[in-house]
């Protein structure tokens, strides 16, 4: 009797529980998207999607949640989007989402624009213990997890197979590339007189020997590290300057130009006719980003990608340095708002959209990379010859450029430096020995320069 | 009755003067002076705009090495820890309830983490008193904090008595109250930097050509057009002015994109300088030459076609009996031009001159869509590196405050030059009354 009342209590309180007018939360998300294009869609569905799980989970729990997402896109280009967030953030009304380069947590959480992800979620759960541990170190900030990765990366570098071949390359010789690459024995030294032999036989023209990207970008990074320059210094968390290394690295954009394998002129092409022509066999070598694999197969239409293009690690410059390559993985950030709660939902909308399978999603579709350990099981990515091979080959190697406040500015005058040298308006030696005045007087003790 | 008009006549005046005053308060004091203010400051994303909160962080204790402060403190703050003492268990009993606190107790009392993630894991070994929500399970791992790393505080007083509560030496606030700020400072290393740099130097220098040529261009080319439209038929001429004005009514954008067209190594000029055996080549990036011509042409056809409007209907109010009175006296069209038309043109193109100065100084929409300072900095004029500065940085960090010291430097120069200008042509003779009214 007395158990049966006890249970009677019980269930009349569970019924009242659920029949009491539960907590109701309408929000409304934004997520505001910067450098991306419809291949990228997924970085704004997958909130959406992640948004409809949710609110499952929250009804389970008794709790009514409404969650609308809005995203956005369509920016003018990265300026027009970080003045964007900032600019909005300052007024508070900055979105809730955002994805951006992971260089922007150092000066957003500085400013306190962001607030770190690890306030609102157990990184002990799946997915985010199913990460690749350097992904996730690279979405964090002086030991605080603010953000998580929303995709990889890397920039590989590329050969024509057919220009190989015409400067005496077997298909073995071709196969055999990225191995020597990325054992160091294929160095810039080879990449200079193979790019010249192309020229000067007549396949490639003047100026295609090699093809640089054509505006700053992380890859410029990646020959500073060729060459043995090293960007932070792993003790200190200090910015470094290798002034030998800097220098070979603009030498060889000297070297470049003076063999008639890159145009002097080369900087400020127009992008859409540098990915035709790199997609089409117009250059001999070239670099580019994991991503460009999506362009060159679609818009550019080369339909035997793997039939015409090799791909490998940036080489080594010399013997000082190794083969590399930069990854530059974009991260999802909650933004400090008002409410507590409208943080908390964000996090939880990320955790989810960084799951395995909607993930690969965003992966596939856009040619990126993968983001966690278990995106092997998802057949869809699992089967994707690029994102297998490109896994494989690149990211295991991969590093990315440092949280820094300064860092802006080590890149800014790294490059200025660069295109200074490569124009011949300066030459590499003046060109560094101005680097490290400007960067020494702008970093001063958040500097080394070895 | 009387008496009263004096003043409603003033508040009408200062009516229809107000609007005015708005505009210029708004659009020409306002920027000045917020250029100014910013230009002290090291203002720069990071440190936001509105203001800042207290912040210690890791990549702070590297800046506070070099400081004043004791090993004890730094080394306090470098070795930041959650323990579970008493006084954490404390606040776990007052947070959630006391059998909690117990059961945590006789797991982990006197245990030191490293992170709050692994006092998270420890809080996991709860097994009869469970925390069933990642929130609460947070909360409970902060109230074993002993230091104020990482914490984020509103108000400086809340920041100092936080560093009270954790131990730190009173000697060391003002040190850590000063490095935790997240907001910007007043500071002269903004203009220190700029003289400091030889790169200002080169800006400055790339500025003084391409004001010099451009307006040169500007003046010389408006005046060449004006005359010789002058001597054609009114509808010829209209026709010739109408085509030179298209460069000021065309959509930046659009108009430099022609200017594409015309020089990239694809382009046009490429294409027929082939026929002659010239290998194409990039005529506006080639060399710094090449850019310099191509920036000078492209801001000089906009400008010249104001110059154009400008002394054409100053010629027009040339008497036409003073022209036709020379060619009485046998003139020829130079003498017409050099004794009649150029002198009566005196005001015009002070006027111009002044004015195109001034806003060659400060712009700089054309070199960025054209060269963005390229070929490897050749074309960066001041205002460019102010933008670049203040606006455009992969990295994420933008300089504001120095941006905005760039920006001051121009201030500054427009007023002096104005005020020369004014001087050097004698503006109030200028704007005098005809001496046959005084």
């Amino acid at each position: 009797m007395k158990h049966f009342t006890l249970g009677t209590t019980a269930l009349v309180a569970a019924l009242s529980a659920f029949a009491l007018p539960a907590a109701s939360k309408d929000l409304t998300v934004t997520v505001w998207a910067g450098g991306s294009n419809d291949a990228d869609a997924y970085r704004i569905d997958n909130i959406k999607a992640a948004a409809e799980i949710l609110s499952r989970e929250y009804a389970i729990m008794g709790e009514e949640l409404n969650i609308t997402v809005e995203g956005r896109r369509d920016f003018g280009g990265w300026e027009e989007f970080k003045q964007g967030v900032t600019l909005a953030a300052e007024a508070g009304t900055a979105p809730n989402i955002v994805v951006t380069s992971h260089m922007d947590i150092a000066p957003w959480s500085q400013a306190g624009y962001i607030v770190p992800v690890e306030d609102y979620l157990d990184l002990d759960t799946f997915p985010l213990n199913d990460l690749y541990p350097n992904l996730l170190e690279i979405a964090a900030y002086n030991d605080i997890q603010w953000g998580i990765p929303q995709d990889a990366e890397s920039r590989p570098f590329f050969f024509w197979k057919d220009t190989m071949r015409g400067i005496g390359y077997s298909d073995a010789d071709i196969a055999a590339l990225p191995g020597r690459v990325a054992s160091g024995e294929y160095t810039f030294e080879n990449v200079l007189q193979d790019a010249k032999k192309a020229v000067d036989m007549g396949i490639v023209e003047e100026g295609y020997g090699f093809y640089p990207r054509p505006s700053n970008g992380p890859d410029y990074a990646q020959f500073y590290q060729s060459f043995g320059g090293v960007l932070q210094d792993p003790e200190t968390g200090k910015l470094v300057l290798d002034r030998e290394s800097m220098q070979e690295f603009y030498q060889f954009f000297v070297d470049a130009v003076e063999a008639k394998i890159t145009r002097k002129n080369h900087l400020g092409t127009d992008w859409g006719q540098w990915y035709t022509e790199v997609a089409n066999g117009k250059a001999a070598t070239w670099h580019g980003g994991t991503w460009h694999y999506a362009r060159y197969t679609g818009k550019e239409g080369n339909e035997d990608f793997f039939g015409t293009i090799e791909f490998s690690l940036i080489p080594s410059g010399d013997g000082n340095g190794r083969p590399n390559t930069i990854t530059h993985p974009l991260v999802y950030l909650v933004t400090d708002q008002s409410d507590d709660q409208d943080e908390e939902i964000a996090a939880q909308l990320i955790k989810i959209a960084s799951g395995p399978r909607l993930n690969s999603l965003h992966a596939i579709k856009s040619a990126h990379l993968g983001i966690g350990q278990q995106q092997s099981n998802i057949e869809l990515y699992a089967n994707n010859q690029w994102a297998a091979e490109a896994t494989e080959r690149l990211l295991s190697a991969a590093n990315a450029q440092p949280n820094h406040l300064g860092y802006g500015a080590f890149s800014e005058a790294m490059f200025k430096g660069l295109e200074a040298s490569w124009t011949g308006a300066q030459s590499p030696a003046d060109a560094v020995a101005e680097l490290e005045t400007e960067l020494r007087a702008k970093l001063g003790d958040d500097l080394i320069v070895r | 009755m009387p008496r009263t008009s004096k003043p409603r006549f003033n508040w009408l005046g200062f009516g229809f003067l107000a609007p005015a005053m708005a505009v210029v308060m708004l659009f020409f004091l306002a920027p000045v002076i917020m250029t100014a203010f910013f230009a002290f400051t090291n203002m720069s994303t990071s440190t936001g705009i509105t203001g800042g909160d207290y912040l210690l962080s890791q990549s702070d204790l590297l800046g506070l090495e070099n400081k004043d402060i004791s090993p004890e403190t730094l080394d306090a703050l470098n070795n930041a820890e959650y323990r579970v003492d008493d006084a954490g268990l404390a606040r776990l009993a007052a947070a959630r309830d006391q059998a909690t606190a117990d059961e945590f107790r006789t797991l982990h009392y006197d245990a030191t983490f490293a992170s709050r993630r692994d006092v998270e894991r420890a809080l996991k070994d709860l097994r009869t008193n469970r925390i069933r929500k990642t929130r609460d399970r947070k909360d409970a791992a902060e109230l074993f904090t002993t230091s104020v790393m990482d914490e984020r505080f509103d108000e400086e007083s809340d920041f100092r008595s936080a560093l009270a509560a954790s131990g730190i030496n009173q000697a060391d606030h003002d040190t850590l109250v000063q490095e935790a700020y997240t907001g910007w400072i007043w500071t002269t290393e903004n203009i220190e930097l700029l003289t400091s740099l030889s790169s200002s130097w080169r800006y400055a220098m790339n500025t003084a050509i391409y004001v010099a040529f451009t307006l040169a261009f500007n003046v010389g080319f408006g005046l060449f057009l004006a005359i010789s439209t002058f001597y054609l038929s009114p509808g010829v001429a209209a026709t010739f002015r109408t085509i030179w004005f298209l460069p000021r009514v065309l959509p930046p954008v659009l108009y430099v994109l022609m200017w594409y067209w015309l020089t990239w190594d694809t382009g046009i000029i490429s294409t027929l300088a082939r026929y002659f055996g010239i290998a194409p080549r990039n005529w506006m990036l080639d060399t710094g030459t090449n850019a310099w011509i191509v920036v000078i042409l492209i801001n000089g056809f906009v400008g010249a076609s104001l110059g154009m409007i400008l002394f054409s209907s100053a010629i027009k109010a040339i008497p036409a009996s003073m022209l036709y009175a020379s060619e009485v006296d046998g003139a020829n069209r130079w003498q017409q031009v050099r004794y009649i038309i150029l002198p009566q043109l005196r005001w015009p193109i002070l006027f111009t001159s002044s004015y195109q100065t001034l806003s060659l100084l400060t712009s700089f929409e054309y070199i960025l869509l054209a060269t963005d300072g390229g070929p490897g900095g050749t074309t960066e004029v001041w205002a460019l590196a102010a933008y670049h500065t203040a606006l455009n940085n992969y990295g994420g960090n933008l300089q504001y405050g120095l941006g905005a010291a760039y920006a001051l430097v121009l201030v500054v120069i427009g007023i002096i030059t104005s005020l020369l200008y004014l001087r050097f042509f004698n503006f109030k003779e200028l704007v005098s009354k005809p001496r046959i009214e005084q």
